[in-house]
């Protein structure tokens, strides 16, 4: 992680825990895209990405005080923000809205993304809207465990020794619950590609 | 041409979705929204709980590691600790005086005795001053009761005439 980042998280953080809210907000500015990508594509509402959202910041304003400093803050409010979605998942079951259809039509016209499905793969030959919609189907199949690695590695481009910090795990179980995954995700759009109107 | 998905092309699919925003305007309004549901869960709790909870985070600060840090601290603050406590446990008792008697007052039957010739006019004791108990009396050469007091001391023990 950089150590800037680090730093200023770690001034901003003594300055909370003696009671400058102004800090506290900052915090909040900082972390809040992040943990919405975060926690979005664990639950794949909005609306529920941001009820979560607002009660990892609340509980994490009641505990700053009490935060040791034995790992960074940006560890320790990943864990807030998984433990909590990993509980909320738990309660709310195998329901869900797949709001994550919906993406947003702008990706398409991003430079990545574009110079992601021209190279010769299964992706250009798919139509990539319903590539992408299969790929959430296929996210949300997924073990909240497995999908909560799968974000946090592919989409939030962490590495294994953080996940596992956050998820309090050994970078042993974060590979074997990536490559699972990466196995289960492969099976299923592959099943696509072969059978595109299933 | 690939048949099958690699794992290099699920990353590749799976990093796009960090395009995915919310809603324009979300990220300028969540801190406002933050705000009001800290005010409204304020608004909510009952005082007691503010204050278990202010408390219980005020302790919660003080750990015993964080006190542990500071032994110089610590230490001074049990030697003094063990020094007032020594201090109280061995403040002395004041001693105890057997008291034989208490001393009797010496009080005047009545603010206006009587005019007899068996007491005269010079044994009479004028209230200017407290008056002097029995065991005073003993301090002078003369024991028993004095017959003539002038200004509440006695200065004669003769009795008294009698017609």
């Amino acid at each position: 992680m950089d150590e800037a980042r680090k730093d200023e998280d770690q001034q901003l953080v003594a300055r909370a825990k003696e009671g400058d809210a102004g800090a506290f907000d900052e915090l909040v500015v900082k972390y809040t895209p992040r943990l919405y990508g975060l926690v979005y594509n664990m639950t794949s509402n909005h609306e529920d990405t941001n009820d979560l959202l607002q009660d990892v910041f609340a509980k994490a304003y009641k505990a700053i005080r009490g935060f040791r400093g034995k790992s960074s803050f940006y560890t320790w409010i990943h864990s807030i923000a998984v433990n909590m979605t990993l509980n909320f998942l738990k309660k709310r079951g195998r329901r869900f809205s797949l709001s994550l259809d919906d993406v947003d039509a702008s990706i398409q016209n991003d430079k990545e993304f574009i110079e992601a499905t021209a190279s010769s793969s299964p992706v250009r030959e798919a139509d990539l809207s319903e590539l992408q919609k299969r790929l959430n189907e296929a996210m949300m199949k997924l073990s909240d465990e497995h999908r909560a690695v799968v974000t946090m590695f592919h989409i939030q481009g962490m590495p294994h020794a953080e996940i596992s910090k956050i998820l309090n795990v050994s970078e042993g179980t974060v590979r074997s619950r990536l490559f699972y995954a990466n196995r289960q995700l492969q099976n299923y759009l592959d099943e696509f590609r072969k059978n595109p109107v299933s | 041409m690939m048949d099958e998905f690699n794992d290099s092309e699920i990353a590749k699919l799976l990093r796009l979705k960090r395009y995915e925003q919310p809603p324009a305007g979300y990220f300028e309004n969540f801190l406002h929204e933050f705000h009001r549901r800290q005010r409204d869960e304020l608004l909510r709790q009952p005082i007691w709980r503010i204050c278990f909870e202010r408390t219980r985070d005020f302790v919660s600060s003080f750990s015993l590691s964080t006190l542990t840090s500071y032994p110089a601290a610590v230490t001074a603050v049990l030697v003094c600790a063990a020094i007032i406590s020594l201090r109280i446990y061995q403040t002395p008792q004041p001693p105890t005086v057997a008291v034989k008697d208490r001393p009797v007052m010496v009080v005047p039957a009545s603010t206006e005795p009587e005019w007899t010739l068996a007491s005269p006019v010079a044994t009479r004791v004028f209230n200017t001053r407290s008056l002097r108990n029995i065991t005073e009396s003993a301090q002078t050469h003369r024991s028993g009761t004095p017959r003539y007091v002038l200004d509440s001391v006695p200065v004669s023990y003769e009795t008294t005439f009698k017609f």
